[in-house]
Order: structure tokens, then sequence, then C-alpha cells
């Protein structure tokens, strides 16, 4: 894949890079820490266990929840990359004509804006560039204001998200680079952005529903884990910073470990396959009768069961556990993306 | 999306699970009913926490947004809103329904697994994944028009009361709250302008004594009593820490981290707590993860 990758370097003007190639450094004390984050356990839970499994995460939330500044610290609790992983950042780093300097590499973080194209998101064009999706390898790709991505966009994204690689069809041959990258995706609460509960809201009821729909079935099978945010209390602003990213890392870390001894090097659970999902996911009894419950009450999908196993099975690997207790389970239900599949 | 037919059950007259609200209908029982989606929410139909919703197929707006608010109030008050699918009206209606996070019975005059008309292919999915669709015809069968008067009589039996958002005279409409008149059962009328075609059926219908119904209140106070805004029903015991965090929720909290606030949990307790109130039925979460209380009320203590 990377030979392919060095090859399009060579293929006469570089390859111009949109922006910087990593903008996170977990090793840098100056990045963002989670422990900016003030208040908001629940978000910085929910991006524990993403970063964990691997699983991408919408975030609902109104303007000034902390959607981008949550985003923006996945990559300081995500395992540091590995040798073989940092030589593949860096050689797309220089095949898009950036030096990366004399430091290590570290995870990328992408925010392309909305309004980009789907060239631009996934790669082509002329002369081919590497997509958003390239420069995230290993990394984050944040997508804020999903609802506003153009349809044709969003549905590019499917293929690098479903297989970690992506094809450009070029007009005499095709080439095929590498994406694998988490999807933190944010939202709006409603079209005017304020959201019913501020009570300032003024969209039709019909409208806001729309919305919620359109950015539900956007990705949907690819996304694990939804959650709403509020802005933080003036309370919460004032807290004393809690866990830092270096602890979470750390869980992160053994977490990982776990997964890899199961599924392979490099591998984790957001990327199990059907009979992985099956043969990992060892249950005690109240555990599957909370999920069969789930399953009558929650109106869970087909996909929705197996991707509340999965998100039950990263939360086990957290705990360092071998079984599913309903608990995992029950915090899986809790953190699962809902909606259509 | 799939164009497999959805499977159908049936029901017999005198068979457990068969509504028994259409019994009324005296020498017109349906002998035979089927189904496709929810069969328990069928057999449990309770007279009195059901309203039939009907209404023209050529709608205007104003009508359109009276259906659709009725059927998602009162879907979120606890009651199951029944109609026909048709569009218009009664597609709004549905759709309100489902909007409040309730169920919703549609009533065919083809076989339940014929999605009738055919551009409500969507509604029809949904109305599948919470509540259900039936018919007295059978599986397969195409509709017809004589099937239509026919349908409506058990939607007239089916709803405690019968409320028509706009009709044109003479309508379908129309004869399904005659058929409600005659089961006994109320009948109401969203009043509309005088000027407009589509309100002369209902603004004859409060002429002659049908209650007027300004919104989703007027029929909660026909049906339940003046005041009530949801039928309450009792769920199993609770804990007192899910008790707790079922109270803060029906104080506002929508989100975990709100709950974490008000409750003191730390997150991954939150969590826990959540998902078994969402699994007793004390609160629902809508797809973004925002949580708001049921109607349930925790037994007393
Ligand atoms: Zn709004």
């Amino acid at each position: 894949m990377l030979e392919q990758l060095a090859l399009l370097g060579t293929e006469g003007e570089p390859l111009a890079p949109s922006g910087p190639i990593w903008s996170a450094d977990g090793a840098d004390p100056a990045a963002p820490d989670l422990a900016d984050l003030r208040g908001q356990p629940y978000l910085r839970y929910a991006l524990e266990v993403a970063a964990a499994g691997g699983h991408s995460v919408l975030i609902v939330g109104p303007p000034g929840a902390g959607k981008s500044l949550a985003a923006r610290r996945l990559p300081s609790i995500m395992p540091p990359l590995s040798r073989s992983e940092a030589m593949e950042v860096l050689r797309i780093a220089s095949v898009c004509g950036r030096s990366p300097g004399p430091d290590t590499p570290t995870r990328p973080f992408r925010a392309p804006h909305h309004t980009i194209s789907t060239a631009g998101l996934v790669g082509g064009g002329s002369p081919p560039r590497p997509g958003e999706v390239t420069l995230s390898h290993r990394g984050v790709l944040f997508l804020d204001e999903l609802g506003e991505f153009s349809r044709e966009a969003l549905e590019a994204l499917r293929q690098p998200l479903e297989e970690g690689r992506v094809t450009i069809v070029r007009a005499r041959h095709a080439i095929e680079l590498p994406c694998r990258f988490m999807l933190v995706a944010a939202s709006n609460p409603c079209p005017c952005g304020r959201g019913e509960e501020s009570g300032e809201c003024d969209c039709q009821p019909a409208s806001t529903r729309r919305y919620r729909a359109k950015l539900s079935g956007a990705l949907a099978d690819r996304i694990d884990i939804a959650i709403s945010v509020e802005r933080p209390s003036a309370e919460d602003m004032g807290a004393a910073p809690t866990s830092d990213s270096a602890s979470v890392r750390d869980r992160v870390i053994a977490a990982r470990q776990r997964q890899e001894r199961r599924l392979g090097a490099g591998r984790c659970n957001a990327d199990m396959n059907l009979a992985e999902l099956r043969s990992s996911c060892g249950m005690d009894e109240k555990a599957a009768a909370m999920l069969a419950n789930g399953h009558a009450r929650l109106r869970l999908s087909g996909r929705g069961h197996d991707r509340v196993l999965r998100l039950s099975r990263t939360i086990a690997d957290l705990e360092g556990c071998e079984r599913v207790s309903s608990d995992h389970v029950a915090r899986a239900l809790t953190l699962r993306r809902r909606g259509p599949d | 999306m799939s164009d497999e037919r959805a499977r159908t059950w049936a029901l017999r007259r005198g068979e457990p699970g068969y509504p028994p609200a259409l019994l009324d209908l005296g020498t017109d029982v349906p002998g035979r009913l089927f189904g496709c989606g929810n069969r328990t929410l069928v057999g449990g139909l309770e007279l009195g926490h059901t309203v039939t919703i009907v209404g023209s197929r050529r709608p205007s707006s104003y009508g359109l947004r009276v259906a659709e608010d009725l059927g998602r109030l009162l879907a979120a008050a606890g009651l199951v809103v029944v109609s026909g699918m048709a569009r218009g009206i009664d597609a709004a209606a549905h759709r309100g329904a489902l909007a409040g996070a309730g169920v919703t019975l549609a009533v065919l005059g083809s076989g339940a697994d014929v999605v009738y008309p055919a551009s409500e292919r969507r509604l029809y999915r949904d109305i599948l994944s919470s509540g259900a669709v039936i018919s007295e015809a059978p599986p397969g069968q195409r509709p017809e028009p004589g099937a239509f008067p026919k349908r409506n009589r058990i939607m007239a039996a089916l709803g405690a009361i019968t409320v028509v958002v706009e009709a044109a005279q003479p309508s379908g409409s129309l004869i399904t709250a005659r058929q409600a008149l005659k089961l006994q059962r109320e009948v109401g009328a969203v009043p509309g302008p005088v000027t407009s075609r589509v309100s002369e059926g209902t603004n004859d219908l409060i002429a002659d004594g049908a209650a007027p119904i300004r919104g989703a209140q007027d029929v909660l106070d026909r049906l339940l009593g003046v005041g009530i805004e949801a039928i309450r029903r009792c769920g199993p015991p609770l804990e007192p820490e899910l008790a707790g965090v079922a109270e803060a929720i029906e104080l506002g909290s929508r989100t975990c981290d709100a709950v974490a606030a008000a409750s003191g949990m730390v997150a991954d307790g939150v969590a826990v707590a959540l998902a078994r109130l969402e699994l007793l039925g004390y609160v629902q979460s809508d797809p973004a993860g925002c949580y708001s209380r049921t109607t349930l009320i925790p037994p007393e203590s």
C-alpha cells in the first residue's frame, strides 16, 4: 500500500497538503490534555471507551458544549504510534511534500471544514492528492457540523471507513492510499444550533426532527457511540481538573493490548468481524438476559445488537475482564449510537 | 431497502390477543384479523387509551399541522394512535405519534403486508418498528375500493374517541365518524375556517354535537377527565439510586453529564443506571442520546 503511496509522490507535481500534518502531540506537555475538560465526566468516559476500542463517535450539543475541545483531545489518550505506524505517518507526510522535522510523529488530528470537496476529503483531483482521510491515517478525523457536509462527501467516506484504504481512480490506473483513522463527528442539536431545551430555539419541531434524522442516518453503520452534551455549568468550569490524558491513556493501552492478544497486532474491537464478535464476547447469564431485554424493549436492530456487543467487549477490556457482565452491557446500551442502520 | 414482505400473523375472533373493542361491532365483528409488527400491542389495546385520528387525503397545511401535533402529543401522553395510513391527515397523525416516541396502529384496506399507498413505504416501516399494521383482508390482497368503508368501521371501533381533523362533505372520514357514533364512541372534530372546503365536514360535525377539539388536551379531557395530562401507568419498583436518577431526569436533566451532576454519580454508574431505567420503561432516549421521562410512575413504597 505504502509503495503505491510513494509512487504517487513521484508522479510529477508535489502533492500539496492543505494544512499541518499533525496538530496534536500526546508527548508534548503543551499539547491539549483531557484535564482541560472541566466537569463532563461522561463525555470523558465516552472518549475513553472510543479510544480503547477504536470506535467512532458522534457528539451532539450546542456551540460551547466542548465538542471540538473534546475531539482535539482524543489523540492524547490513544496509544503512542508503534514504529511501523510512525513510519506510515512519515511516508504520508513526505509524499505530501512535508518534512516532518526531527521529532517522532504523533497521531494526526484533522478537522476539515464542511465545505470541503469530496476529492479533498477522500483524495483525488488532478493532480491527485491524498484526501483528509489519508492525512488523518492512524489519527483522528474530526467532522464538525456533520449535517452540513454534502451527502456525496459523506457517502464517499463509506469505503475508507470500512476498509481502512481508499481507491483513487485515475485515467490509466487506480491507486490505493491507506486511511485508518478514528472518526469523531459533531453536530448541533437542531438547525438553529441552540437546542430545544435552551428555550431560545425557534426551529419548527418537524425541521428539528428532519435534521436529527439526517444526522443519525449519516454514516450510521460506522459510528458506534453517540452522546449528547450541554454547555458545562459555571460550577463545572471552576471545578478542579480531574484525570489527565496520561492516566486515561494507560488504561487505553492496557485495553488495546488485550484486543491485540485476541485479534492480532494492530487490530481493535471496532473492526472485529462477525465471527470474532461472536467468539470473543463471552457473557454471563445476566448479561445475556440484559441484551435480550434490550433487543425487545429498545428495538435493537441486528446491527444495533452487534454494536452493543462490540462496545460491551471494549468496556470489559477497559476493566480487564475476560467475560462481559451485565454492567458492561448496560454501559454499552447507553453509549451506543441509536437509530437507523 | 428490502422489498421483502413483512411477516404476517393472524388473530381469530375468540382467541386470546383479539382486540376486545372490536366485539362491539356485533354482527359485523371481523372473524379474522391479519397483522404485521407488534402483536402484543394489538392484544393489549385498552379502550379508553386509544384515539382514532382520521381526515382528508388532501388536507390544508393547517390540517396537517394539527394532525401531526395531535398524534405526537397524544402518543406522548400514552395513548395509542389509530389511523388508516392514507396520504394526508392519516399519515400525519401516524408520523406525529412516532415523533412523540409513542406507538401507533394502522388499519389498512389492503392486506397488512401490502403497503398502500406505496408512497408511504417508509412510514409503513417506521410504524412496524414499534407499532403494528392490521387488516381484515388476507395477506397479499391488493386494495379494492369496497374495502375502505369496511376498514373504517374497525378504526371507529378501536378508538375510544374518533377525531376528524379535516373532511370535505361527503367523505370517508365522516363515515368513520358516523360508525363511531353508532358504536357509542366519542366523536370529536377540529374546527376550521368556514370558507375552507376541507373543514365543511368537521364544522358540520361540531354543529351536530361532536366535541370541538382545539388540541390534544381536549382529547385527554374527554378520555381521562379534565386536567389529566397523561396516562400514568405504574411501573416496577425502583431501588433508591435508580429512583434518584429517574427524578433527576423528571426535573430536566437530559444528558448523561447532567444526570451525573445532579446525582453525584460517576460516569459509568450513570450509564448503567440509565440503561436499566430505559429497559424498565421509566426513561427514553432520542437518537442523539438525550433522555426524557416516560409517563410510567414508580409504585408507592
Ligand atoms: Zn433550534
